[in-house]
């Protein structure tokens, strides 16, 4: 029997709080990256190794889209690296053997259920909600730091103000939207891969195929999730690079970053005159 | 790596292939945004309407309002990319 849950599952509970199996996955996938990142830090070398040259291509790859976003870049190109990696791992985790596959074994409804004990952390709403909500926050408070606090209010009520009534809620609408479209985007995609290679490994190990399917049909489907990942993975990391070049560029914000930056951020204190000791 | 070594944005294809990625990330989200727009729109107001007994008056301004949204955003996007 196809058993999929949409919201992660239980596993056991700390002082009141559960932990799911999608939270395992999400903390196994940052284990993953640490891992890595330790491994590239504590033996980089200006000739770098095969491992590193492969460690650091994804990382080289995103920076050099987001350096051409804006002058700020390298205020936000953290993030968006983070995401997209954190994202990524997450995704290909779901396809490594074992994951989804082995968990305990529970009965519902007088039928036997497995619970897996991990399961790809974007195949729950919590992860990609928690990452949207970064996001937005991040984006807004771009706004906020480029317009100022009522500068923004502002752009919300809109031009003219009589209209205001109309506008402002369907300012919010549209601000919204995005907070929902890069959560349930990312969900969707996650969950419906794992729900499509949950039917197509409970249809081809069905006694009514020959054995050679069982591991062709799946195999392609594995293959194509490989690919989905990681554009799932880029969709969000460039939503959100979107989002924050938006909302700088808007208004001659952009502009104004150009004057005070030529490599210095303001989010950097040695980078103001003002800031250094006299 | 280029984090070290990149351009502040102000010179040469980077700047321009960043836009352009920009751009090809506004045209993924966009069709997304649009169907939420009303269903936040048409959420908010059956929320209100059942709170506050008023059906379905809330309903249907929540409706015009996702309608407007998503076409707000077409707007906006639409505007966005003229400008550039």
């Amino acid at each position: 029997m196809i058993h999929v849950e949409i919201a992660g599952e239980t596993l056991f509970t700390i002082a009141g709080f559960a932990v799911t199996n999608s939270m395992v996955g999400a903390v196994l996938a940052a284990l993953l990256l640490l891992l890595g990142a330790w491994y590239v830090t504590s033996r980089s070398a200006l000739i770098p190794s095969r491992m590193q040259s492969l460690l650091e291509l994804p990382v080289e790859w995103m920076a050099g889209i987001v350096e051409g976003s804006t002058s700020r870049w390298r205020s936000y190109v953290g993030l968006v690296i983070a995401l997209f990696l954190m994202i990524l791992v997450a995704n290909w985790l779901g396809l490594l053997p074992g994951v989804g596959t082995i968990g305990i074994y529970h009965e519902v409804d007088g039928h036997e259920v497995l619970t897996p004990l991990v399961r790809p952390a974007g195949a729950d709403l919590n992860f990609t909600l928690g990452l949207a909500i970064i996001t937005f926050v991040v984006f807004v408070w771009w706004g906020v730091r480029v317009n100022g606090p009522v500068g923004y209010l502002k752009e919300l009520v809109g031009e003219p103000r009589y209209m205001a009534p109309l506008m402002f809620p369907i300012h919010l609408i549209s601000e919204l939207s995005r907070l929902v479209s890069l959560s349930m985007r990312l969900f969707g995609n996650v969950f419906a891969g794992e729900v499509l290679i949950a039917t197509m490994l409970a249809l081809t190990t069905a006694t009514l195929f020959v054995i050679p399917l069982a591991f062709f049909v799946p195999a392609i489907f594995l293959g194509l999730e490989l690919l989905f990942g990681a554009v799932q993975a880029m969709v969000f990391a460039l939503l959100t690079m979107t989002y924050i070049t938006m909302a700088i560029a808007e208004h001659g914000g952009e502009n104004a970053a150009d004057e005070d930056a030529h490599g210095h951020l303001d989010t950097e204190p040695d980078s103001h005159p003002a800031a250094s000791p006299a | 790596m280029g984090l070290e070594q990149g351009s502040d944005g102000g010179d040469g294809g980077k700047p321009a292939e960043g836009r352009r990625t920009a751009k090809m990330g506004i045209a993924f989200d966009l069709g997304v945004r649009l169907g939420v727009s009303v269903v936040i729109g048409l959420g908010g107001g059956l929320l209100l309407d059942s709170w506050l007994d008023t059906s379905p008056i809330f309903t249907l301004i929540g409706m015009v309002l996702g309608i407007g949204a998503a076409m707000y955003t077409i707007w906006d996007v639409a505007h966005d990319a003229m400008r550039k």
